[in-house]
This record gives structure tokens, sequence and C-alpha cells, in this order.
């Protein structure tokens, strides 16, 4: 195990790299603003963390999808298990010893790698020591499983939070009334009370949130495209760490204006925009650059991350947080991939192949996800319906050992000349 | 086909009965003459599905199950792709090939992603006419019990609808008293295994416990009387160098277990949904309650799958097994992308270590029958197990 400062010094890496990127941002006219704006806010998040135990505040870790809404309003400090081990593997260069580490441990290496590296990461000690452990079945057995190791590993007490299948009446009651014993649990561990005026103006900055998401996803129909290609991570991960926090709806505030700007302007991300393409599932996010690139070479952009960026209809409601909370889970863009597999998952990604005016698509294939993977058939199936060739690319998230970057320029080079062809 | 470690080789006619059952699966005899009376057959895909339900409404359920050896998967990999494990591609594979053509329906439960997809890729891609999941908590807390007592409730009453009938208390307690027999025979079989001299294998075991769930229990109770009775009257042993448990992922293939004993480590018992984990645990009728919370009660608190929480729940069975069989090493077979086990694994290596218990661990795919390279790794495992003492 190594010690405190060793620890302490791999997540200063995150802040020291994102603070160094914010700052270089500053002022440079072809850099977003909301670019600035988000690296400034993941190192005020991982600064907080670095000096979380010594002012004397609670640290819970949770896994993905959790409502971190609740966290905030009780003043509790969240640390993002997967995304926490996951930065700490990119800003320090270190996944592939993470990856190693968590061999070393016994875990399989068909497991989800981000969950690799967190055990990893946690073996290694590169984390701090959270108060409590959270955790959810949201949205695979792997996030099901992920909270346990860190318990065991860090000594610390935990909540698992059981979020049912299906999205009966029956099975929403049930899912409120486990978050009240999980508010109920946080109390006992952290001493501090909910404070419920605090949740509500969290949903409210939620549901301001989402329905900037919502404008924001919108925009994407523009050809060409205003949207950076690589931003739906950003959206995904300040809903991860933010939700309900008002820098969260600055930065989507910025972003959506900006984006505005870009289609007054005429400008669009490929010029001239040749092939709109639909993402599916996560890109290996080390060759984000390396895809985005190759795309941009054939004039193909990324304009629609139905995974990432559909959020369900719905409005939050501040008088009922508990509610919101609950629904806000349901509305997740992700959940269509959650409970029986239907006609909302294969509605949504007509609907959005056709508003977003789709040449094809591309389907990350991550090797860890098996639930995504199993409806890579039927979504072919039902794209070829509506004309759309669907490029399915294997690879993992995190480990490009597993898809090398050549592979993959090669794969998307055939594609888009396949598009070119039609 | 490696030979099983007896030294005393009686022939056991109950269990070629249930090896004929076996071999003949899934088109056996059984099968076919209850459609022929007009009746139905419904297969289930995970043991958190509520069989009594489906017999009491005059349903014969039978386990889906995959190749019982390892096979070229094409039509597996291509529906459900290759990196979900090679049981739901296995079972997948046999259905989008007609070979469980004869099924009314099909069952599932929320239990793990592999089986939740395979249930959506089934009910896609196969037309087989009644489909149901149920959502199965994760927890094992009063209202967990609660949602899944309100899950098998509109489970059964989606089967009424279907079938346009209703499904009474008196049947529901006739299933389970079939099905407690069946679980009670089984725990007598499962005991002469805690004899010195187990009288039968673990490979014959598993003939009887794949054969349980492709017939109608009835039929099954009587074989497997037959069967205590013949080895009661029988004086059969087998030479062994460790008794050992088999733990992990979904498994049925006698022959696996063939090769471990080849190698002289008998196999006295195990943590497989398709053996203890199948059968442990009846069903408790009593006037507090009524037969469908009975069941729904025993089914979420069965000896748990990987997939609940908190996991120490399994561990501690485990070890109960262990002690209570006298088990001198375990061995762990996972199947590839079983991702619930593979999670579980290193936490039980280090849970059974602290009870001086060795693990084997064996990454595996469904259906595989023990290849050298496994002989090679029990042979080692059961060198290290005899060097201990």
């Amino acid at each position: 195990m190594i010690g405190s400062e060793e620890k302490k010094s791999r997540i200063k890496t995150i802040v020291r790299a994102c603070r160094l990127i914010a700052r270089m941002s500053k002022g440079r006219p072809e850099v977003l603003e909301s670019h600035r704006i988000y690296y400034q806010m993941l190192a005020d998040y991982y600064d907080r963390l670095l000096n979380a135990q010594e002012e004397g505040e609670f640290v819970a870790a949770h896994t993905i999808f959790f409502p971190v809404e609740i966290l905030y309003a009780m003043d509790i400090v969240p640390m993002h298990t997967e995304l926490t081990a996951w930065m700490t593997a990119l800003f320090s260069g270190s996944y592939a010893d993470l990856l190693s580490t968590s061999a070393e441990v016994g875990l399989a290496p068909e497991i989800c790698s981000p969950y690799r590296v967190l055990t990893g990461a946690l073996a290694a000690g590169c984390l701090p020591r959270p108060n409590v452990m959270l955790w959810s079945n949201l949205i695979c057995d792997n996030s099901a499983k992920g909270g346990e190791p860190v318990m065991d590993m860090s000594g610390c007490s935990g909540f698992f939070l059981d979020c049912p299948f299906q999205q009966t009446d029956y099975e929403n009651r049930y899912l409120k009334e486990e978050l009240e014993d999980m508010i109920y649990f946080l109390e006992k561990q952290s001493g501090r009370k909910m404070n419920w005026d605090k949740l509500s103006d969290n949903i409210a900055q939620s549901d301001r949130q989402i329905e900037l998401y919502r404008k924001i996803n919108e925009l994407r129909q523009t050809v060409p495209s205003p949207f950076p290609p690589q931003d739906f991570l950003k959206l995904f991960t300040v809903d991860c760490f933010f939700a309900g926090q008002p820098e969260a709806t600055n930065y989507l505030e910025t972003f959506h204006q900006e984006l505005l700007e870009t289609i007054r302007d005429g400008r669009g991300m490929a010029s001239p925009e040749r092939f709109r393409v639909m993402s599916i599932g996560m890109p290996p996010v080390l060759l984000l650059g390396a895809i985005e690139k190759v795309s941009l070479e054939y004039g193909a952009v990324s304009v629609a991350d139905p995974f990432f960026c559909n959020w369900g209809e719905g409005r939050l409601d501040p008088q009922k947080p508990l509610d919101s909370v609950m629904k806000k889970i349901s509305m997740h863009p992700v959940m269509v991939m959650y409970g029986p597999l239907d006609e909302r998952l294969l509605d949504m990604l007509i609907n959005c192949a056709k508003q977003h005016k789709i040449d094809g698509t591309i389907n990350y294939a991550h090797v860890g996800c098996k639930q995504g993977a199993a409806t890579i058939k039927i979504v072919k199936d039902v794209l070829n319906e509506i004309d759309v060739p669907m490029l399915i690319l294997d690879c993992d998230i995190i480990d490009t050992t597993i898809a090398p970057e050549e592979e993959i320029r090669e794969k998307l080079r055939q594609f888009f000349e396949l598009l070119e062809d039609r | 086909m490696t030979d099983s470690p007896q030294t005393n080789n009686v022939e056991l006619h109950a269990l070629d009965r249930f090896r004929e059952i076996n071999n003949a699966f899934p088109k056996t005899a059984q099968i076919l003459e209850h459609k022929s009376q007009g009746k139905q057959v419904f297969g289930w895909l995970c043991t958190y599905v509520p069989e009594e339900v489906i017999h009491a409404a005059g349903i014969l359920p039978v386990r889906v199950t995959g190749y019982s050896q390892e096979m070229e998967l094409e039509d597996g990999n291509a529906y459900l792709y290759i990196n979900n494990c090679s049981f739901s591609r296995s079972c997948l594979q046999m259905g989008i090939r007609g070979e469980y053509d004869f099924l009314n329906g099909v069952v599932g439960g929320s239990t793990c992603d592999g089986a939740r997809r395979l249930f959506d890729v089934w009910r896609y891609y196969i037309k087989t006419p009644f489909h149901h999941v149920l959502t199965v908590p994760r927890k094992y807390t009063q209202r967990a019990h609660d949602l899944y007592y309100h899950q098998v409730a509109q489970f059964k009453q989606h089967l009424e609808e279907f079938l346009g009938i209703q499904i009474t208390d008196e049947q529901l307690c006739q299933s389970t008293e079939v099905y407690n027999e069946a679980r009670a025979l089984l725990k007598s079989l499962y005991d002469l295994r805690k004899l010195r001299n187990p009288p039968i294998t673990g490979a014959e075991t598993m003939e009887v416990l794949n054969a349980s769930f492709r017939m109608p229990k009835e039929l099954f109770n009587s074989y497997l009387r037959q069967l205590l009775d013949e080895l009661a009257a029988s004086s059969r042993s087998h030479k062994y160098r460790a008794r050992l448990m088999v733990v992990g992922s979904v498994m049925n293939n006698p022959e696996f277990i063939k090769a471990i004993e080849a190698q002289e480590g008998l196999v006295v018992t195990d943590e497989l949904c398709t053996s203890t984990r199948y059968w442990s645990d009846p069903v408790v009728l009593d006037s507090d309650k009524t037969p469908l919370e009975a069941i729904s009660q025993r089914y979420l608190n069965n000896f748990p799958c990987a997939r609940m929480v908190p996991s120490d729940e399994r561990f501690n069975r485990v070890i109960d097994l262990a002690r209570d069989f006298k088990v001198e090493g375990v061995i762990s077979q996972i199947i590839r992308y079983c991702v619930p086990y593979a999670h579980d694994l290193p936490l039980l290596i280090d849970r059974l270590k602290a009870q001086g218990i060795p693990t084997l661990a064996l990454d595996v795919e469904y259906g595989t029958s023990g290849s050298g390279q496994i002989q090679t790794r029990v042979q080692a495992f059961l060198e290290m197990l005899e060097a201990r003492r």
C-alpha cells in the first residue's frame, strides 16, 4: 500500500492537469469558454476531494448513474468511483499499470475495464479512502458488483441501492423507499441531516440542466453540425459529477449559447459536412482525437450520441424532490438499455436517426459491455430497415490493446468509403 | 470420455434412465408425450423463476440449457455477440435453430446481464407464444420480498390470462409438495456424498440433476427413489485423493466433473445453479402465509447467486457446504464473460483461504468437457492438496 501522500499525488495530477487546461484555454478565441469552465469544474471537484479528509468532510464513493443531488444536499463530498479511477489512469498515464494490478488481484480480463481500473487503483492505493460506499445495479452487473471490493479494500461501510428492473408504479415505490433508506444510512453514518430545501434547489437546477441537455441535443440536428463531437463526453460527465449544481447549469448555458453562435455564423465541425454519423456506445476514450481526425478527413461528423444525450420526456418537480430523483433516473438517456428490451430503445434510435439526418451509425462494441453488445444485431436490423448502415467497431473504452489505434482508423476509413460508394 | 474413479463399479439402473433422458434432451420422450396429450411445455431460464407456479398451471416446466458439449456458436455469436457468456449464446443458438420449438412459453428473470439479454433476444427473434420476465430484487429485505412476491403474483396472473384458467391455492400446494419431495430426495442423495466413501460420484450426480429439470417432477421423484434404494443396497465406493467442491458459473456437463474425477479428485458437493442452488431450501408451507407467498419467499431466500447483495451471504453458505462435506479443495469454474461470478472470485478465494481451503480457479466455456490443460491443472491442485496433509 502506498502512503497518503502518494495517493494525494495521483489526485493532485488530475487537479494540476485540469487547472492547466483551464488556464491555457483562457483568452484563446479558438477555444470555447465552456471548455475552460468544464476543466475548472473538474479541478475544483478533485481539489475538494483531495482536501476532504483534512478539512473534516465526509466522503461518499458512488458508482455510475448515481443521484449525486442527494449527496450535495447533505454537504457530502462525492467521489465517482469509475470516473475517478478512469481520470487517475488517464491523467497519470497509468491505465496499463492499473489494469495489470487488477489482474494481480484476480479480476478476469473480460470484466468491464473501468471496473478493472477501479480495482487496480484501489489495490495500488491510488484512490482516497471514502467514509462510505454507495452503489447500485444501474446499469449493469459490473456496477452491481462494483461496491463490495471498494468496501473490502477501504474498510468502509456501504449501502446498495437496489434499482428495480422495470418501472411499474410498484417498482417505483420500491426505489423511492430504497432512496429513503439510503438517506437514513447517510444521516447515520455522516451525522449530517438531509437538507430537503437544498435538495429541492438541486432538483430545480437538474430540471433546468435537462432542459439544456435537450436544447443542446436539438441543435445537433442542424446541418452542418455545430457540436464538437468529443463534447458528448463532457455532457455525460457533467451530469455524473455535478448534477443539480449551479456550476453545471452555468456550463450548459454557456455551451448552449456557443452552439447558437456557431449556427448563427453558419459554421460547422466539418467543412464540407458530407456524412452525419450516429454513435452508439462509448468510444475508446484515449482515441477520441484519432477518431475525430480520421472522420473529418472524410467530412464525417458524429451528430448524435443517443445513449448519452437523448434525455427522456418529463419534468422534475422541486416540490417533490425524491420523486424527482427517481424520475430523473428513469429519464436518463442510458436507461433505454435497462429494463426489458422493447420499442423504447428501437423507436428512440429510429427517431434519432431520422431527426439528426443520419447517414451511418458506428456502434462501439466495448468488449466489457454485455448488454450493449447483445443488442447489436437487433439495432442493426432495425436501422437497416430505414437504410442506415452500421459499423460495428470492437474496442475497449480504456484498454487500447484490445483494438489499437491503427485498426480503428482503418475500419473507420473502410466505413466512410462505403458511405461514399452509396 | 474419461472413466470415473470407481473401485466398486455396480451398475445403477435408475441412473441409466436419467442418462437416457439427458441424451435425448431437448426432445425427450417425456416432453413429446406431454405435448401429444395437448399439454403445454414452458422453458425457464434461471433458478429465480418459480417453477411451482408453472407446474400448478398444468404446464411442464423444463430448464432451457445449452449444448451438452463445447460447440461452435455461430448463431449465438451473431445474435448475442461474442462477449456474452457462452451459456446464453449456446441456449440462444439452440432456440434459433428450432431445437426448442416445442416450447409454448419462455420465462426469465432480471438476474444477470447475460440472462436478461438472452430473454430479450429470444423474445425478439424466436416467436415462442408466451413470454414473461420477472424483476428479481438483489436484496433480502422485507421490501425486496414484497416486491418479488408482487412479481410472482403478476406472473401467475399473466399465466392465468394466457391459459384462460385460475391457478388455485390447492394446486400451488400440490405442486409445492411435488417439488419439495424432489428437493428432499436430492438432499438425501447429497447426504450420501457426505460419507467417508460416497457411493455416487459428482459426475453421476450431475446426470441426476440434469434430468431433474428435463422431465415431469413426479416421474423424476419415482426414479430418484429407485436410485436411492439401489445405492442403499449397493456397496459402491470410490477411490479418491481429495474431496472437492465445484463452485461458480452455470455448468451442467457431467464430462467436466468426470475429467476432475478421473484424476481421483472426488467432487462431493457443489455450489452451482444447476445443482445445490437449484434444489436446496424447501418451500415452507404454513398457515401464516399463502402458498404463493411461501413460494416467492423460498425463491428469493434460496442459496444465493453471485448477483445478490451482500456477497457474504453466498460466501458463508459456500463455507458451510465445504465444512459439511469435509471439502479439502474448491474448484472455481467461471465461464468467460460471466460478470457476477468473476467479480466475486477474488473475495471468495480470500474467504476460503481464511478457512484453510485452497481454490483452483479455472476459466472455461460453457459445455467444456475438461480439456488436457484443465486436467493438468487439476492434477497439480490435487498434488498440492496431498502435500498439505
